[in-house]
C-alpha cells in the first residue's frame, strides 16, 4: 500500500483550473520532487496534499486512510515553507515543540525531543534565541527542525531553498538528502530547478499546467523523456531542438546529412523535431560544423553556442578549449538522438 | 546648523508652534487658573491649593473618579469585544464584509444621535424593555436607575465606537503573514491556539495601540452621551470628571474649581498613557 496517492485530483481557482486530473502515488520512504516552470501549480498540489487548499475532485489518501476533507493537522504532514514561516515570537526551541505542546507533550519530554531533533541539524546552541537573531540558513535548519521533531508521515517542502544563496543551497541540499536517508521518511519536494530535482530525488514529476507530464527516475527522465517539454526541462544546458523532416521510415534529413534511427514504428511525414543533447554531440555518426559564436568556460568543460541550418546550438566541448570562430566538429549520433513528432510526444 | 537640519526645523515649526499656541500655553493658564476663586469672569484671587483640598473633599468629586475607575475596569471589554469580532471576520466567516460595514457604522454618528436613539431605546417604555417583557424579564429603569446607569452608557459608547478599533484590528491582522497561520494549523492548532498563541502576539503592538487611544477616548469622549442620555445622574451615578468639569464651569460658573478638577484629570491621563507606553516600549523589542 502506498504512503501517498492522489486519484483525479482537481483544484479550481474560481472559473480557473489550476490542477487538471493528477495521479500518483508514493510510497513509504521515498523522495519524490515536483518540478516544472513557475505558476504550474506545484505549490497548490502540496498545499492541497497538506490541507491547506480544499480538492475540487478526486481523493487523497495517506497511509491507507482518505484524508480528502481532513483537517490538515488530522492529517501526520509536516511542511517546511519558502519563507519558514517560523514564530517570531517564540524561541527556536519553542517554535520546535509547538505541536508537541499543543499535544499535550510535558515540557520534559518535549524538552528532550526538540533537543534530539536540534542534535540532528547541529543547532542545540541556538535553541534559546528568537528567529529574529538568526541567518537565513539557521532560519531554514530551524523550519526543518519543526518538521522533525513531529515525526510525521509525510514531510512536505516548498521551494525550502530559494531564500538562500547558492553555496549555502548546495550544502543544505547535500543535508536534506542525507536528513532522508537518516529518517527514512517520506517526502514530498517542490522545485522549478531542475538541477535540485535531479539530485535530490528517487522520483521527480514534471508538471506543466497542472498536468503531469511525466514520473520517472531522474536518469529515466534524463535518458528517456516522453515529450518535448520533459526533454526540453530535464538537464542543463538545455537538449538541443533541431527542426527536421522524415526523409524514410526510419530516416530524417538535418543539415544535409541523413541520420538512421532505430525505432520500433516507421516515423509519420510532416514535421519533426531531433533533440541531442549538448553533451551528447560526439560519437559515431555524421559529421556536421559549428561556428563558435558565443564560449561559455567552465573550466573542465565548455559550451559553445553556435547555429546548425539557423537553429541555434549547444555544444559541450571538452578535451580543449575552443575559441569564438572557431569551426567545431560535432557528430550528430544516432544512438543518442530522440525525435518528437508536431504534437511534441517522442517517437520511439 | 546643516542645511538638513535647517529644512527639518521648517517642516516641524508650523506643528509645535500650533501646539505652544492651543495646547502649552493653555495648560499652563489652566494651571494657574487652578490655583485661584475665579468666578464668572472675574479673575480670582491666588488662594494656593485651596481649590485641591476642597476637591478632596467634594464628594461629587470623589464619585466622579469611583465612576472614572469603575470605567477604566472595563477596558478588557474594550480591546477584547472587537478584537475577538475582526478575528471571526479575518477569518472568513459568512457575511463578513456585511458585519465590518455595519459595526463600523455607528461611529460615524455624533454623540448627541447616539444618545437620541439610545433615549428612546432604554425608557422604561421602550425597545429594550419591551423585548425583555417578552422573554418574561421584568423592565428596568435602565438609565434612571443608579445601579444600571453607568453601565447602560458605558455599553452604548461601547456600541457606537468599537468600530473603530474593529477595523484597526483587522487592518492589523491583514499583517499577520499567512503563511505562518499555515504553519501553525499544520502543527496542530486549532482556532483558539491559533488565536491565543499566534495572532495575539503577533497583534501585540497593535492592542496597545488600541488599549492607549480607547483609554484617552472613554475618559474624554463621554461628555455628548452623558449629556444626551443622564445629564450625570441619577445623583452623581454617571459623572465623569469630565461631566463635572462642564456642570463646574458652565453651571456653577467657577472656572478656577473647573481647572482644578482638568488638572487632576490631566494627571490621570498622562499616568495612564505614561504606564501604557512604557508597556509598550518594554515589548517593542520582542
Ligand atoms: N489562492 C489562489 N487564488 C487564485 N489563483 C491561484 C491561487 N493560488 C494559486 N493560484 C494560481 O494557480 C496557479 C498555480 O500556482 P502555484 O501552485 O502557486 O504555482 P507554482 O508553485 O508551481 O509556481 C497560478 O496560475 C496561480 O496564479
Ligand atoms: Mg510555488
Amino acid at each position: 500500500m502506498s504512503e501517498l496517492s492522489l486519484t483525479g485530483v482537481t483544484k479550481a481557482f474560481g472559473g480557473v483550473q489550476v490542477i487538471q486530473g493528477v495521479d500518483l502515488s508514493i510510497e513509504k520512504g521515498e523522495f519524490v520532487v515536483f518540478v516544472g516552470p513557475s505558476g504550474c501549480g506545484k505549490s497548490t498540489l502540496l498545499r492541497m496534499i497538506a490541507g491547506l487548499e480544499t480538492t475540487s475532485s478526486g481523493t487523497i489518501h495517506i497511509a491507507g486512510e482518505d484524508v480528502t476533507k481532513a483537517e490538515p493537522y488530522d492529517r501526520h504532514i509536516a511542511m517546511v515553507f519558502q519563507s519558514y514561516a517560523l514564530y517570531p515570537h517564540m524561541t527556536v526551541a519553542e517554535n520546535m515543540g509547538f505541536a508537541l505542546r499543543l499535544q499535550g507533550v510535558a515540557a520534559p519530554e518535549r524538552r528532550a525531543l526538540v533537543t534530539e531533533a536540534a542534535r540532528i541539524l547541529q543547532i542545540e546552541p541556538l535553541l534559546d534565541r528568537k528567529p529574529a537573531h538568526l541567518s537565513g540558513g539557521q532560519r531554514q535548519r530551524v523550519a526543518i527542525g519543526r518538521a522533525i521533531t513531529r515525526h510525521p508521515k509525510v514531510f512536505l517542502f516548498d521551494e525550502p531553498l530559494s531564500n538562500l544563496d547558492a553555496e549555502l543551497r548546495v550544502q543544505t541540499r547535500l543535508e536534506i538528502a542525507r536528513l532522508h536517508q537518516a529518517l527514512g521518511a517520506t517526502m514530498i519536494y517542490v522545485t522549478h530547478d531542475q538541477t535540485e530535482a535531479m539530485t535530490l530525488a528517487h522520483r521527480i514529476v514534471v508538471l506543466r499546467a497542472g498536468r503531469i507530464e511525466q514520473v520517472g527516475r531522474p536518469t529515466d527522465l534524463y535518458d528517456d523523456p516522453d515529450n518535448l517539454f520533459v526533454a526540453g526541462f530535464i538537464g542543463s544546458p538545455k537538449m538541443n531542438f533541431l527542426p527536421v523532416q522524415a526523409s524514410g521510415p526510419r530516416e530524417i534529413t538535418v543539415a544535409g546529412q541523413t541520420l538512421t534511427l532505430a525505432l520500433s514504428v516507421p516515423l509519420p511525414t510532416g514535421p519533426l523535431t531531433l533533440g541531442l543533447r549538448p553533451e551528447h554531440l560526439s560519437g559515431e555518426g555524421p559529421q556536421v560544423t559549428l561556428v563558435a559564436e558565443v564560449v561559455e568556460q567552465l573550466g573542465q568543460t565548455s559550451y559553445a553556442h553556435g547555429k546548425i541550418d539557423g537553429t541555434p546550438v549547444i555544444a559541450e566541448v571538452r578535451g580543449h578549449r575552443p575559441q569564438v570562430g572557431e569551426a567545431i566538429p560535432l557528430t550528430l549520433n544516432p544512438s543518442r538522438a530522440l525525435v518528437f513528432g508536431a504534437d511534441g510526444q517522442r517517437l520511439r | 546648523m546643516s542645511p538638513e537640519r535647517r529644512t527639518a526645523w521648517a517642516f516641524l515649526a508650523p506643528s509645535l508652534v500650533l501646539i505652544a499656541i492651543f495646547r502649552i500655553a493653555p495648560l499652563i493658564w489652566g494651571a494657574q487658573l487652578s490655583l485661584t476663586d475665579a468666578r464668572g469672569i472675574t479673575p480670582g484671587a491666588f488662594i494656593g491649593l485651596e481649590n485641591y483640598r476642597e476637591l478632596a473633599f467634594d464628594p461629587a468629586f470623589r464619585d466622579s473618579i469611583s465612576n472614572t475607575i469603575l470605567l477604566i475596569a472595563t477596558l478588557p471589554v474594550w480591546v477584547c469585544f472587537p478584537l475577538l469580532l475582526a478575528i471571526l471576520i479575518h477569518q472568513g466567516v459568512p457575511g463578513g464584509r456585511f458585519y465590518r460595514a455595519t459595526y463600523f457604522f455607528p461611529a460615524i454618528l455624533s454623540s448627541v444621535i447616539v444618545g437620541s436613539i439610545f433615549n428612546t431605546l432604554l425608557r422604561r417604555d421602550g425597545a429594550v424593555n419591551a423585548a425583555l417583557k417578552l422573554v418574561g424579564i421584568a423592565p428596568t429603569d435602565w438609565l434612571g436607575s443608579s445601579h444600571t446607569a453607568l453601565l447602560s452608557l458605558i455599553a452604548v459608547q461601547l456600541w457606537a465606537t468599537f468600530g473603530m478599533s474593529l477595523l484597526i484590528f483587522l487592518a492589523g491582522l491583514s499583517t499577520v503573514p499567512q503563511d505562518m497561520i499555515e504553519a501553525a494549523r499544520l502543527d496542530g492548532a486549532r482556532l483558539r491556539h491559533l488565536v491565543w498563541f499566534i495572532i495575539i502576539p503577533a497583534l501585540r503592538p497593535i492592542i496597545e495601540f488600541v488599549a492607549v487611544v480607547t483609554t484617552i477616548g472613554i475618559l474624554t469622549s463621554m461628555f455628548g452621551l452623558i449629556y444626551v442620555l443622564t445629564a450625570g445622574g441619577p445623583g452623581t451615578s454617571t459623572t465623569l470628571p469630565e461631566f463635572l468639569i462642564w456642570l463646574e464651569l458652565g453651571k456653577l460658573n467657577r472656572p478656577g474649581y473647573a481647572a482644578a478638577i482638568s488638572m487632576v484629570l490631566f494627571a490621570l491621563m498622562a499616568g495612564l498613557a505614561w504606564a501604557q507606553i512604557r508597556i509598550m516600549q518594554r515589548n517593542a523589542d520582542v
